[in-house]
């Protein structure tokens, strides 16, 4: 398949005070166009990092590139410059983020920010560019588009102002969107219209989606191809309904579990996953989960367990896989 | 059985510039003694300003709560102190809510300082130690300060501080929102256990139906200050009456893939509007599809339709449930 995004061995840390944080270890992943590629796991796995590593968003230092390739469209944007990398920022990938309170400017009129972003890469007459901006409120639908430009964020809503976010994003016609958790700030019933939204407009307009959430349900709704991080690492990586019907590793297993589901009978007690994940300081020698983990062999305290092919779409890193490891 | 709490017609409202704020505008319900009440709703439906004017941190506007027989907001200071042991709380925040200056052993006996109840200094030191074993710590703990614990634990000292005066109720306000899914699941539990253990009962406030669905025993839905569905878990989830409570219901995404795809889901439009100025009628009508003229007219009354199954609602009756 044809794909947009192919980021091979990235590795990204951060220098502190105390020392090396490895937030990103060595991960590899594609996304393919039209496709919407989710990454879960919980907080400090190194989702967030991973997305704003493509974007180059990362303050330089504490951050640096320890290796790896993010080839976007068969160039790596690493070597870019930062002017090359505006461009890129500007025109074919576009951003939203989770908190959509802060990210807007509170003294500009929501019109003036989405006509800011269209002069940017579009030679528009400032008339013609809130013509544009007007209909790119109306593709997030945005009730009465032609009062709201005129209106400053303090004036919106959570949801109204995460759907401005979104049309921000998309003024570019980017080919790649990049959601960091575009929904954790809102309700249930407005993060189901904010979705539904998103997807209406993959529709309409083909670009690809990295999906950054911990929202296990999201996932189910949203995506096709499923990444799941922990400790830095992708531990287990293939299409949503392989994760979801039949999953490999340990840690998606339980993860899975510990969610209470509204459609399963409700059971006396949680699945819980006991204990925290490692310190990415001193990041484990051996596999990540190693701690946690109620089928640890002896192998895994030590020795890294690499990618087992469970067919073509479907790996995960995990010892279990290894033939020797059959007769636990 | 008689309830442990007794809510009478509560009502919280606040005078803001633009007119009177009904965070809270006539709600009424029971708790019974070792049952867990959940209360859900969306961001600013008022259900943390419920929890709070429960235990006094905010004087309510009218109504009365009834615990032991007594209606405690007439009691004054002292007696209030004095009936304040049986009642804590555990906050949503757990890395604003824990002092950073003070060390664990510090938080967790500040409440036995106030209230007085040890009599020697190994005595304090033996119950903070058995609170903090209680919760999952342990002894080597307790000199430690807040910013050298994850969420998970911080909230379990949390726990700790909540439970150290033996109460009877706890109101929990959103306590394992803040935390990841594997950890919700630790806090989730432990709070089951020591409902066990010690007999507590929880009022449990929180946006996350599938988790309350889990926690509690019965669950109230919360729309702008009134309460519009009260019933037991497996009833609420199973036969949800309220058109609110059926599209909040379904608004959840299920975790799994061809379930969640293949979905018939209610989507609301628009959002929660402004609890300043309410108009008398049902608060739900601009976002309801299934709203008649009456709805706009009258507040509907907060009625039974079945056993353990209270709803506010004009259209819900006999004739009415098939339909909606």
């Amino acid at each position: 398949m044809d794909n947009i995004l192919d980021v091979r061995n990235l590795s990204v840390s951060f220098k502190t005070f105390f020392g090396e944080v490895e937030a990103v270890r060595d991960i590899s992943f594609t996304v393919g166009r039209k496709q919407t590629v989710a990454i879960v796991g919980e907080s400090g796995c190194g989702k967030s990092v991973t997305a704003n590593s493509i974007m180059q968003l990362l303050p330089m230092p504490p951050a640096f590139f320890k290796s790896g390739k993010i080839l976007f469209k068969g160039e790596d944007l690493l070597k870019r410059t930062d002017k090359q990398m505006e461009e890129v920022r500007s025109s074919q990938i576009s951003m939203v983020f989770q908190d959509p309170m802060t990210s807007l400017n509170p003294t500009m009129k929501i019109g003036s920010q989405i006509v800011e972003g269209i002069q940017k890469h579009k030679n528009l007459s400032r008339r013609d560019a809130k013509k544009k901006a007007i209909e790119m409120l109306e593709l997030v639908a945005v009730p009465e588009p032609e009062k709201r430009v005129n209106q400053y964020p303090h004036e919106f809503s959570g949801g109204m102002r995460q759907r401005v976010m979104i049309a921000l994003a998309m003024v570019s016609n980017p080919e790649l969107l990049i959601a960091d958790e575009p929904t954790t700030a809102l309700d249930v019933t407005v993060q189901a219209q904010i979705l539904e939204i998103m997807k209406d407009i993959q529709e309409q307009m083909g670009m690809s989606i990295i999906l950054i959430t911990h929202d296990l349900g999201i996932v189910a709704d949203m995506s096709d191809k499923v990444l799941v991080m922990y400790a830095g690492q992708i531990l287990e990586e293939g299409l949503t309904r392989e994760i979801y019907k039949n999953p490999k590793h340990p840690y998606t297993i339980k993860l899975l579990e510990s969610v209470p589901r509204l459609d399963m009978a409700r059971n006396e007690s949680l699945h819980s996953i006991e204990g925290t994940p490692p310190d990415l300081y001193i990041p484990p020698k051996g596999c990540s989960f190693f701690d946690r983990c109620e089928f640890a062999l002896k192998v895994c305290k030590d020795y890294m367990p690499q990618f087992h092919q469970h067919n073509k779409t479907h790996k995960s890193r995990c010892w279990l896989n290894h033939p020797m490891a059959k007769g636990k | 059985m008689e309830p442990l709490i007794s809510v009478k017609n509560l009502k919280k409202h606040f005078y803001v510039g633009e007119g009177v704020l009904k965070a809270v505008d006539g709600l009424s319900f029971d708790i019974y003694p070792g049952e867990t009440f959940g209360l859900v709703g969306e961001s600013g439906c008022g259900k943390s300003t419920v929890g709070k004017t429960i235990i006094r941190l905010y004087e309510p506007t009218d109504g009365e709560l009834v615990y032991d027989g007594k209606d405690i907001y007439g009691l004054s200071r002292k007696e209030m102190q004095v009936i304040r042991k049986n009642f804590q709380m555990i906050f949503q925040d757990p890395y604003a809510s824990l002092n950073p200056r003070m060390n664990v052993e510090e938080i967790v006996g500040e409440p036995l300082d106030i209230h007085k109840v040890y009599e020697s200094k190994a005595d304090k030191r033996n119950r903070i130690i058995e609170l903090l074993e209680l919760v999952g710590l342990n002894e080597e703990h307790s000199m430690r300060f807040p910013h050298e614990f994850s969420g998970g634990q911080r909230q379990r000292i949390g726990i700790a501080r909540a439970l150290s005066l033996n109460p009877k109720f706890i109101v929990c306000d959103e306590p394992i929102s803040a935390l990841d899914v594997s950890i919700q699941a630790q806090v989730g539990n432990l709070l089951k256990d020591l409902q066990d253990k010690l007999g507590l009962t929880y009022l449990f406030i929180a946006h996350d139906l599938s988790m309350v669905r889990y926690i509690s025993d019965r669950v109230g839905v919360m729309y702008l200050g009134h309460m519009m569905e009260l019933a037991k878990s497996e009833e609420l989830y199973i036969n949800p009456l309220h058109p609110y409570t059926k599209a909040l219901l379904s608004a959840i995404p299920i975790p799994d893939p061809e379930i969640q795809k293949n979905r018939n889901r209610i989507m609301l439009e628009g959002d929660v509007p402004s609890p300043i100025n309410p108009k008398e009628c049902c608060r739900f009508v601009e976002r309801c599809r299934y709203a008649i003229d009456k709805c706009s007219e009258e507040t509907p009354e907060f009625k039974k339709i079945k056993e353990d199954h209270f709803v506010a609602c004009h259209r819900v009756g006999v004739k009415y449930i098939e339909m909606l």
